[in-house]
């Protein structure tokens, strides 16, 4: 049987050979959907670990992102043994990089993030204009939208996203979170949005206080 | 002599001054905000207008007129036509018309060892095709885009080459020249492995990376050496990947290659101006190695730190918040000018520029009013 402290340590050492190795053998034993389901809870705390790394400047924004590879690697591994679990979700969430940008390395970390937290995610990808944005929170009804942007003409890209979703009638309806490089306290009250972060980690857990 | 070339007289004078390290007699300026803004700051297209360059000599013009700078400005500029006739995409213009760099793989993990082998080999004939869709396909359809592109290029270098030539002549301003490279890991990840690919390669084949490194060194500096390395001007070398590793991993992949890269440069006698971009505050003690009157522009990190460390051997930039001009009062911007300027200027080696351009402009935001106190109060009370 796998040694499940195990391989939450390895996912938080990022031990890519490690982690590979034990969720092969397992799912070679051939598991239930049950028992894969402790698995995937296992590499969720791992992750855990990974932010309380990057939130003490022990690891940095590429370690994420190596986790966030890993993460989907180990889910890919475990999908022909995970079928059929339904899985309970923590709450909802739409991302996407504003209208006008087309970065989105930072929204990435944050979507796998959310993910292994055990958020719906729903991702439109980069360059979302606010009707995209307004639109999708009419379809999936989330609890937050996220808003990414690194050039500093996503502070206004926002703000006009912020501005359709309110004229939508759904800004009560949403929780409202910014990221990237040029948010900051004043931008986000100009803006409207609830909270803002420029750390993947520290964003998760004010999402997470408003699903709790 | 015209009023013109006695202010880009003494305009060059401030820079010579600037990069030798010696103490100017004022403060010199560039206006941070670029070709982008000074389009819709004149009430046009975005779009449009780059790909009618003609129509910019109007733009520079007012844009020249209502910012006060001591150089030309408008950033470095992505124009493009050469890049769509390529099939470019690394570099793409997206809805609002701002031409930028998403992250692409040009570059496969298993092809490290044929570019550590040829760096220059490999990227013409691996990488290039695959960043450019016209780059594929029957050799003569390649020529063509190639041929295409690269008139397309050099007929709209010349466009604002005139239009440059033309504001010089008519505000004076100092007479510089640039080159443009990056630190070879930044190379690595920004064009070749993607921010993705080389945080996995970090972890995964470490050695490699640092081959790379080194072997794509040589065209680094190839790329950021100026025509002469007497003239008046500067290197320019965006950073962008350290903040995002992990102090082990800089100081064994990033740092030895961009250490190598930078004295190189500055022993040719050229000056080098590092964009240094997000928060290098703990690998400031590095900075310190680099040769002296390294021009540094900062993007975040404790001014009076940087001054403090740096502030005697290497010219120091940046740190102004844009953001503050979007959300800021007059008053709140231009008493951050002076916070900075009262911690950056003693002694020399001060270069006000702001921490990020400005390419956007919210025509009913506050930017243009107060960067145009921003950029007076600093000339009238920045000098020495």
């Amino acid at each position: 049987m796998i040694d499940l402290q195990a391989l939450t340590q390895a996912v938080g050492d990022l031990d890519e050979k490690a982690i590979i190795t034990m969720i092969e053998d397992f799912v070679a034993t051939n598991p239930s959907g049950e028992e894969a389901q402790k698995i995937v809870f296992a590499c969720q705390q791992g992750m855990g670990i990974v932010g309380e790394l990057f939130e003490k400047n022990e690891y940095y924004v590429g370690d994420l992102i190596f986790a966030g590879e890993l993460l989907s690697k180990t889910i890919e591994l475990l999908k022909p043994v995970l079928n059929d679990v339904a899985t309970e979700k923590v709450g909802s969430i739409v991302i996407g990089t504003v209208q006008g940008d087309l970065h989105d390395i930072g929204k990435n970390i944050f979507g796998s993030m959310a993910e292994a937290a055990g958020f719906d995610v729903y991702e439109l990808g980069v360059d979302v204009s606010p009707s995209a944005f307004v639109e999708k929170v009419k379809e999936v009804k989330p609890q937050i939208v996220g808003m990414s942007g690194v050039l500093t003409l996503a502070i206004d890209s926002m703000k006009e996203t912020v501005k359709a979703i309110t004229e939508a009638g759904l800004r009560d309806s949403v929780k409202i979170i910014i990221g990237g490089n040029p948010v900051n306290e004043d931008a986000c009250k100009q803006i409207g949005a609830d909270a803002f972060t420029t750390n993947a980690a520290e964003g998760l857990k004010t999402c997470q206080g408003w699903v709790s | 002599m015209t009023d013109a070339i006695a202010r880009t007289n003494e305009r060059n004078q401030l820079f010579k001054d600037l990069f030798s390290g010696k103490t100017p007699k004022r403060v010199p300026i560039s206006n941070p905000a670029t070709q982008d803004f000074a389009i819709q700051y004149a009430g046009l297209d975005l779009a449009e207008c780059q790909w009618d360059l003609t129509k910019l000599e109007p733009v520079y013009d007012k844009f020249c007129q209502d910012f006060y700078t001591d150089t030309y400005p408008g950033g470095s500029i992505r124009i493009p036509s050469h890049y769509q006739i390529l099939g470019s995409t690394p570099i793409v213009m997206s809805s609002s018309g701002f031409m930028q760099h998403p992250d692409v793989v040009g570059m496969l993990a298993e092809e490290y060892d044929e570019f550590i082998a040829s760096p220059y080999d490999c990227i013409v004939e691996t990488i290039l095709p695959r960043l450019y869709t016209e780059f594929n396909g029957p050799p003569g359809k390649v020529a063509m885009a190639l041929a295409k592109a690269m008139k397309a290029q050099a007929d709209d270098l010349a466009s604002l080459g005139a239009i440059r030539a033309k504001m010089n002549a008519k505000y004076g301003f100092a007479a510089m020249v640039g080159a443009l490279t990056e630190a070879p890991f930044d190379f690595m990840s920004d064009f070749l492995r993607s921010f993705k690919g080389i945080s996995g390669d970090v972890r995964r084949y470490p050695d490699k990376v640092a081959a790379a490194c080194e072997a794509v060194l040589p065209l680094m500096i190839k790329k950021g050496t100026l025509p002469n390395p007497s003239m008046l001007g500067y290197t320019f070398v965006p950073l962008h990947m350290a903040p995002y590793l992990r102090e082990k991993d800089f100081a064994a992949l990033y740092w030895p290659t961009f250490k190598k890269m930078v004295e190189t440069l500055a022993g040719m006698g050229q000056s080098v101006q590092l964009f240094v971009e997000q928060d290098w505050m703990r690998y400031i003690d590095y900075l310190y190695e680099l040769p002296e009157n390294t021009i540094m522009r900062f993007e975040y990190g404790d001014p009076k730190l940087i001054k403090e460390k740096l502030g005697k051997k290497h010219i120091i930039s940046g740190l102004y918040p844009v953001t503050l001009l979007q959300t800021g009062t007059k008053q709140q911007c231009v008493d951050k000018a002076k916070e900075l300027l009262d911690i950056l200027a003693p002694g020399g080696r001060y270069w006000w520029q702001a921490d990020k351009s400005i390419i956007h402009l919210d025509i009913n935001g506050p930017v243009v009013e107060n960067l145009r106190a921003v950029l007076d109060y600093v000339h009238e009370n920045g000098t020495y």
